[in-house]
């Protein structure tokens, strides 16, 4: 995307009042219309005098059938309205996984590993240059069962994994929200690459002995994506079924999926991805409207799978050598990019005020009839809402949409540190970050936020939560003991 | 006054406008299966029955007692000759599956029934809202809902969802998916995709309780097209009428009756408790429990409250079992889609039910022709029905099915116009129900 060239400094001040004059104008065009109005009205009042008015008013005849009937239609009227308005989805508190220091992945320990496990040594040099630049931090965490030499990956041990985080994490919501589990009526549980038989919503249903009536279902190879997936299918449920409540399970099994070859494009994921979960508790009930964080106001989906560049960009196969890993093509920045872009023409016309979109479509029109090089205007998205959490797949896909986006550091930053403090955590990593974004003290009630997640397929899903009441800190969390030593500077490169 | 008299009528007229939407958004929301296509791979993946035993054979670790076992099972299994099998299993590298394998089975699958779906039902895949794919063993990154998407060039505002490992009952899990997807009114057209993947599955190794997968499990699919636009009711099949869905996970026999875990031997196999029928008696009752108030005509239900007053009042008598068990379940059901899980499945849920021999012959039949397909052995025994002429307008069709967890699902279709394609069952239905069922 071009950059605007730096104009002068006065020109720069002066354009920027000019524009915010033009937001102003155009925001609340309605609020300003009705001042005129009440001046007319009230010239039209003070002109007449008092008793002519008090005779204008006595003329009126009022028919009592006539009020009552017309009271009757306004209230039905209203009752009609505001029954055919679509349920609004709650989101009533949400936990993440905390992992225990015993988990820790430190770059040495992960060097010392990949040393004593990887047989060429020119891979290992390739994931060292990939940790260094990665933008992780020292306190990352690795399930136990990769903290051997070589890394025992049983479906035992991943299982083990799957109940450490899922159930630490429910039992975190359960605490936070005093939640019954026999009340849950929705149980959608997204895990991209490990899918036992039984699913992992029926070791959930086991556990926490929920009702035979429950509306179980288990979402699987969808990606880092999936954990709006998961909000939308709740969301859709949600819907059709009055006073219900659903809790959606996002995680990542890493486990099973260590990556034992030697080819650069596998090997990646190895160095990125992190245990993480994440318990997320929305409901359609009244009542529950008061003690609810934030409401759903957004959710749209784009899929890029047609497209054969970003069918493949994110793709398992297996190596030559018969080890299966996920390969990540070079291109995958360019198509997430693409993906955004096709996600902002639908979600841009929903959220972003008028004054923007007034302005895109000047834009447009000028580029299609008047002039096609005129330079395409990129909506200023940061009006629309306060806080973004990106999917922190790693510091290129942040640094990228941090460019698309025009957003500043501090806007980025709740993306950058998760990264750092947690590794890509895949589909939950979108919680991780609204937790450091509250543990920060920075959410107010009104705050709007954009959660924008990518994955496999070549999916980009966004979400778009409003705040409900002002979160106080301390918050109870996965930042709860760190959040005091963020931000911290993330160097372009580590010295390992 | 006229002031007043105008304002009133606007709002009458909004009014009315309103409820005139709520009702095209009532009436959109009826969930009809517009048709579906059984998926009949190619000749060369036939195994016969001793074509099974030669490739049990093939499994050094069995010793002569489990080899008997297995045939055992095999011969009595009401599984026929002309069932299907994936190409590595019949090629010999059951031991060693790779990923391209499972992948080349799908695709297999995918390229054929996919296609012709839209071509029968004259949609375009751009015109799809809609797509729940449903394979449970198989879930690879990107997703297989993603390789639909790829290879058929739908929209990229096309909902997607894969679910996985929710067992033989997902099907159905697939459908409620859909339905609520329907229930908000908007015109919307969905795909749902339903199979199993059977080349990575195969257990090589000599435990007695995880072999029995693979004696029964074969290659098969379907998929399904369903939209909720009254306009389309002219050419749909059936309409949905009502789904139950149960889940005893809470009980734990019953959540460890199907775990798929390693061996002694660290070898993956899916391990079949000796709790499993119990299980799934518990979860069948369970449902049952639920969609009889649904299923059964007033006057049935009103017969059953008064018998269990009777019982409960004058005899002082508080066991249910015997009045269960006098329901007449065919009164309010016509025709039976029952899970070919095996023998004694269709046996216990045929008895059950009061079933008679006419109304398992579709799941026996489906057994004996395509083997335990897993999820979608519902349609298979539906294609049956109507390749038979069995399916009649208003006829109501029950599918039950079971699956890991342990879950129960049941829905019941109401058919919308006399039904008579063939589908897979063309070429041998004249050849059913044959004389003998048993295998040489």
């Amino acid at each position: 995307m071009p950059r605007q060239p730096s104009p002068d400094f006065s020109t720069s001040v002066k354009l920027k009042y000019v524009k915010l004059g033009y937001q102003y104008l155009v925001n609340h065009f309605l609020t300003l219309l009705l001042i005129p109005m009440i001046a007319t009205t009230a010239l039209e009042l003070f002109r007449r005098g008092p008793e002519e008015i008090s005779t204008l008013y006595d003329s009126i005849e009022f028919d009592v059938l006539h009020i009552t009937f017309s009271v009757f239609v306004i209230i039905f009227v209203l009752i009609v309205y505001f029954m055919s308005r679509p349920r609004p989805v709650y989101l009533v508190d949400y936990a993440c996984f905390k992992p225990s220091p015993s988990c820790r992945v430190p770059f040495a320990t992960f060097m010392e590993h990949t040393s004593m496990i990887c047989e060429d040594p020119k891979s290992v040099q390739f994931q060292t240059r990939i940790l260094e630049r990665s933008g992780l931090g020292e306190e990352t965490c690795l399930p136990p069962a990769n903290h051997y030499i070589p890394p025992n990956p049983t479906m035992e041990a991943a299982r083990a994994e799957a109940q450490l985080v899922i159930f630490s994490a429910i039992d975190d919501l359960i605490k936070k929200t005093g939640l019954q589990p026999k009340h849950i009526d929705i149980l959608v549980v997204n895990c991209s690459l490990f899918s036992p038989t039984p699913s992992l919503s029926a070791m959930i249903v086991n556990k926490y002995k929920l009702r035979s009536n429950i509306k179980s279902f288990n979402l699987s190879g969808m990606g880092c994506s999936a954990g709006l997936l998961s909000i939308d299918l709740a969301r859709d449920l949600l819907q059709v079924h009055p006073g219900s409540n659903a809790l959606v399970i996002s995680t990542e099994i890493i486990t099973p999926n260590f990556y034992k070859g030697n080819r650069r494009d596998m090997l990646l994921p190895n160095c990125l991805f992190r245990m993480g979960a994440a318990a997320v508790l929305l409901s359609n009930r009244r009542r529950d409207a008061s003690r609810a964080k934030y409401r759903l106001l957004h959710l749209v989906r784009t899929h890029k799978g047609a497209d054969d560049r970003a069918y493949r960009c994110v793709y398992q196969e297996e190596d030559s050598d018969g080890h299966c890993g996920i390969s990540l093509s070079k291109d995958l920045m360019a198509i997430a990019g693409d993906a955004l872009k096709s996600n902002i023409t639908t979600i841009g016309p929903l959220v972003l005020p008028m004054s923007e979109q007034l302005l895109f479509f000047f834009t447009l029109v000028g580029r299609k009839l008047i002039k096609p090089n005129l330079r395409p205007y990129i909506p200023d998205f940061k009006q629309a809402f306060e806080h973004f959490c990106i999917h922190a797949g790693g510091r290129a896909v942040i640094d990228e949409l941090q460019k698309s986006l025009q957003l500043s550091a501090e806007h980025v930053e709740a993306s950058r540190m998760t990264l750092h403090r947690f590794g890509n955590t895949s589909s939950s990593s979108l919680w991780y970050e609204l937790n450091y974004i509250e543990s920060k003290g920075r959410m107010r009630r009104g705050n709007r936020v954009w959660q924008i997640g990518f994955g496999s397929g070549f999916k980009c899903n966004s979400a778009v939560w409003k705040c409900l009441r002002t979160v106080k800190t301390p918050v109870d969390g996965p930042w709860e003991e760190c959040a005091d030593r963020y931000p911290v500077d993330i160097p372009e490169i580590v010295k390992l | 006054m006229e002031v007043l008299a105008t304002l009133t009528v606007l709002f009458l007229l909004y009014s009315l406008y309103l409820l005139y939407k709520s009702y095209i958004l009532k009436r959109s929301t009826n969930c009809y299966l517009v048709d579906y296509v059984c998926f009949k791979p190619s000749s060369d993946r036939e195994i016969t029955t001793r074509k099974c035993g030669e490739i049990m054979e093939r499994n050094k670790t069995l010793g002569l007692a489990e080899y008997k076992f297995l045939l055992k099972v095999l011969v009595g299994s009401g599984i026929g000759e002309r069932t299907y099998g994936p190409r590595n299993i019949i090629e010999g590298r059951e031991e060693s599956p790779t990923l391209d394998d499972a992948i080349q089975e799908m695709d297999e699958f995918l390229d054929v029934t996919v296609h012709d779906l839209f071509v029968k039902t004259n949609i375009s895949p751009s015109d799809v809202d809609v797509l729940v794919v449903n394979i449970s063993t198989f879930c690879p990154a990107p997703s297989l809902a993603s390789r639909i998407v790829h290879r058929y060039n739908m929209r990229k505002d096309v909902k997607t969802y894969n679910l996985s490992s929710m067992g033989c009952s997902a099907t159905l899990v697939a459908i409620d998916v859909v339905q609520n997807i329907f229930k908000s009114g908007k015109k919307t057209i969905a795909v749902v995709v339903t199979s199993e993947s059977i080349s990575p599955n195969w257990y090589s190794g000599n435990d007695r309780s995880m072999m029995l997968g693979n004696c029964l499990f074969r290659c098969g699919g379907s998929v399904m097209l369903l939209t909720n636009d009254p306009a389309m009711r002219s050419q749909s099949k059936m309409r949905l009428k009502c789904l139950v869905r149960t889940h005893i996970g809470a009980n734990d026999d019953a959540f460890n009756s199907a775990v798929q875990k390693e061996d002694d031997m660290g070898r993956v196999g899916v391990h079949l408790s000796k709790s499993l029928p119990k299980s799934a008696v518990h979860a069948f009752s369970q449902n049952l429990k639920r969609l009889m108030p649904k299923v059964l005509p007033y006057r049935e239900m009103a017969l059953l409250v008064y018998r269990i007053v009777k019982q409960k009042v004058v005899q002082r008598n508080t066991k249910l079992n015997t009045l269960v068990a006098q329901i007449d379940f065919k009164s309010g059901v016509d025709h039976f889609c029952l899970h070919t899980g095996g023998t004694a499945v269709i046996d216990a849920v045929g008895r059950a039910l009061r079933l008679s021999e006419y109304d398992v012959e579709p799941a026996r039949m489906t057994l004996h022709r395509w083997g335990n397909t897993s999820a979608s052995s519902i349609w298979y025994v539906l294609g049956y029905m109507e390749a038979k002429k069995r399916l009649k307008r208003n006829d109501r069709v029950l599918m039950i099915s079971f699956g890991s967890g342990f879950k129960c699902n049941s829905c019941l279709w109401e058919v919308c116009r006399d039904l008579g394609d063939g589908d897979v069952w063309e070429d041998c239905i004249k050849d059913y129900p044959p004389q003998i069922l048993v295998n040489p």
